[in-house]
């Protein structure tokens, strides 16, 4: 068995022709989503790139910070918006918290796009339910707005989004775009409130049994810290959702992004190169529960 | 007429000499008490009599321990990335092993496939490889057992076999071909050379002693993946030092990181080791933080992912990991005694 997805037709964008040559982005601009959380606009100093790039919602990047290092984020844009990409940076370590020092202006290294994508095929068609929490909206929001942008391609669409505090909650200003929207049901919920609070309270998967979207013709695109995920996929089954109707992304330590460097596999699968994006199902199968 | 050559064991100086006026020869050689593939000084050939292999897997001249993968520099319009110099001069590497032959046919795979790795391949696909059999296996040797012959090769591209005061030379590939049609001084070989070299074949062969069952061994590993008693015993003397991978000449896992000095920097990639904890730690968590987890990544990896991907065992039975180990893990024994019965 060849990687568990075909790669064969990803488009690659390689400086001089090497995989591990960053091209050469400039951040435009910065916004605070939460203390911990910073979003960057950034766009390609050459010219052709910015018209030549494409990537598909999921797929990540390699970011270099340059003398600090490089590390993976997914695009958090939509490939519907043209004339820039997103990337949302959780201050962790060392690179995470070099990334928000920087200020407008400064020039960092990307390579990709890597990975497999959301699969828009599968997708079309069905009721989809997105079930993020904290930093874990920025790749699906990739796809939210990719799915809002050809709002007629397919069915509802439920957005059940928390995270710790009200404070916590990233991308405000989408969370306000979709609450408004009328083929949108929007739920937010904070583990905990505060004064001024007058939304939901409650963990994620506790209030995804409480709005019970229905299983049928649907899809779920689960994203968050691994706990939230291990308590979602129960209660998607519950709901009366297949392994084959969940989808997630999967993290971990990542280096090349383009397996070869050894370190991102769960058994015979490299995160990098067969995902991040898996069903359920595919999970289910992998030889090793190291995920 | 037979095409086989032969040399003469005392003019095998010579022959690099002339080698080395169109490659750089890389010939086996002892630094600070170690034997690796190295530069060879233009005159010393008594290689011959003390090698059996190599310490350093010849990888290193493909893959080195630490490569600068670029170098970057800030000025006023901005960052400039520049590529590392590249040496024009191609490798020719004596002496390499058909062990350590297979083992960079079986690392093409992984730099070759779906995005090609320049820094391996520029240096893979320019070198040439010239093979000697062994006379001398060590008794952690079991090439045998994954279908390796210590005396033949198809990986190199010119097959030396010993022959008493003579080396019978072979062309395995055209560009083996090519070498020898461009190399003088060489001697047709006659049928007894010939004789002689079948004999010294077969003996090589049977002093690899070691076996190992192959036979279903994807199918025996998957059976006892979750058996985690049982890992834990075969891990408990490993003190995770990763000697057993840096050695191993079909490991290939890397780190990358960046040195900067006064705007000036670079970034480079180093060999890495599933046997570290750090080498899959993440900022809330870390799949193999578990030291059973990590030798059950090695073992599987080899005997099992790796078919899984490329159909081919990334093991060549070199015995380095055995022969170094500081505490005598064998990799061997954990497979003889694997908890299934199929
Ligand atoms: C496909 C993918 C997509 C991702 N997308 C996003 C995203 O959109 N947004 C986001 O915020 N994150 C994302 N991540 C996570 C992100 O890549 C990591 O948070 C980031 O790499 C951390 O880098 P760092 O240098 O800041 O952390 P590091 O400095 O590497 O530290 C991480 C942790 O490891 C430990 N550590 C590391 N090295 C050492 C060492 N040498 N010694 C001791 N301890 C050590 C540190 O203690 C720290 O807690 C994504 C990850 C993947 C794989
Ligand atoms: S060389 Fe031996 S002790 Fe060191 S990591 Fe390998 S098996 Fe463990
Ligand atoms: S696992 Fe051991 S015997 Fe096998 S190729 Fe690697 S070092 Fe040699
Ligand atoms: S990140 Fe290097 S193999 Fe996946």
């Amino acid at each position: 068995m060849k990687g568990i997805t075909d790669i064969s037709h990803r488009r690659r964008f390689l400086a001089g022709g090497n995989v591990y040559l960053p091209h050469i982005v400039v951040i435009e601009r910065i916004i605070e989503e939460n203390p911990g959380v910073r979003t960057f606009h950034f766009n390609f100093k050459d010219e052709k790139l910015r018209e030549e790039f494409t990537f598909e919602s999921g797929q990540f990047g390699e970011y270099s910070v340059f003398g600090i290092g490089e590390a993976p984020f997914c695009i958090s844009s939509s490939p519907t918006i043209r004339d820039h990409l997103e990337f949302a940076v959780q201050k962790v370590g060392r690179i995470t918290n070099a990334l928000h020092r920087l200020g407008v202006g400064t020039e960092l290294g990307f390579r990709g796009p890597y990975g497999n994508g959301f699969p828009l095929d599968f997708l079309q068609g069905k009721n989809l339910v997105f079930v993020a929490g904290g930093i874990g909206l920025a790749p699906l929001r990739s796809l939210i707005w990719n799915v809002i942008d050809n709002r007629d391609k397919y069915k509802s669409i439920d957005i059940i989004y928390g995270a710790r505090s009200p404070a916590d909650l990233c991308f405000k200003y989408d969370l306000e775009v979709w609450d408004k929207d009328k083929t949108v049901n929007m739920v937010t919920t904070v583990d905990r409130g505060d004064e001024t609070w007058t939304g939901r309270v409650g963990l994620v998967p506790k209030v995804l049994e409480e709005v019970a979207p229905s299983a049928s013709n649907a899809v779920a695109i689960v994203c968050g810290p691994p706990i939230m995920i291990r308590f979602t996929f129960p209660a998607l089954e519950r709901l009366g959702f297949t392994p084959e109707q969940m989808l997630t992304t999967l993290e971990k330590r990542m280096k090349c992004g383009i397996g070869k460097c050894g370190r991102c596999n769960i058994g015979n699968v490299y995160v990098c190169r067969d995902g991040p994006v898996f069903s359920y199902a595919q999970i289910k199968n992998f030889i090793s529960s190291e995920y | 007429m037979s095409s086989k050559k032969k040399i003469n064991k005392k003019d095998i100086g010579k022959l690099l000499s002339r080698w080395s006026q169109q490659f750089t020869v890389l010939a086996p050689s002892m630094e600070s008490g170690v034997a690796t593939m190295a530069e060879w000084d233009g005159k010393d050939t008594s290689f011959l009599d003390w090698y059996r292999n190599t310490v350093i897997p010849p990888k290193a001249n493909f893959f080195p321990p630490m490569e600068e993968m670029f170098s970057f520099q800030k000025d006023r319009e901005g960052y400039h990335i520049e590529l590392p110099l590249v040496n024009e001069h191609k490798q020719l590497i004596f002496g390499i092993r058909p062990c350590d032959a297979k083992a960079l046919a079986i690392l093409d795979m992984t730099f070759e496939e779906a995005y090609e790795d320049p820094y391996y391949l520029a240096k893979r696909n320019s070198a040439v490889l010239v093979g000697l059999g062994c006379t001398n296996p060590y008794d952690s040797c079991f090439c045998t057992s994954l279908g390796i012959s210590p005396a033949e090769s198809t990986d190199v591209d010119l097959m030396l076999t010993d022959i008493g005061d003579q080396f019978l030379i072979e062309e395995v590939t055209d560009k083996g071909k090519e070498l020898i049609a461009k190399t003088s001084g060489l001697k047709e070989a006659t049928e007894t050379d010939e004789a002689r070299a079948k004999e010294a074949k077969e003996t090589s062969h049977n002093k690899v002693t070691r076996k190992i069952n192959t036979e279903g061994i994807e199918d025996k590993l998957l059976a006892c993946f979750d058996d985690e008693d049982y890992w834990e015993k075969i891990a408990a003397k490993c003190i995770s030092c990763g000697i057993c991978t840096f050695l191993c000449p079909t490991c290939y896992c890397f780190d990358i990181n960046d040195e900067l000095v006064k705007q000036q920097g670079a970034r480079f990639r180093s060999w890495d080791s599933c046997a570290f904890p750090l080498y899959t730690k993440m900022p809330m968590e870390n799949p193999r933080l578990e030291k059973w987890r990590r030798v059950r990544q090695r073992v599987c990896h080899k005997f099992e992912f790796y078919p899984m991907t490329f159909n081919v065992i990334a093991c060549t039975g070199c015995g380095r990991c055995i022969r170094l180990c500081p505490v005598n893990w064998d990799i061997t024994r954990v497979l003889e005694s694997l908890p299934v019965k199929v």
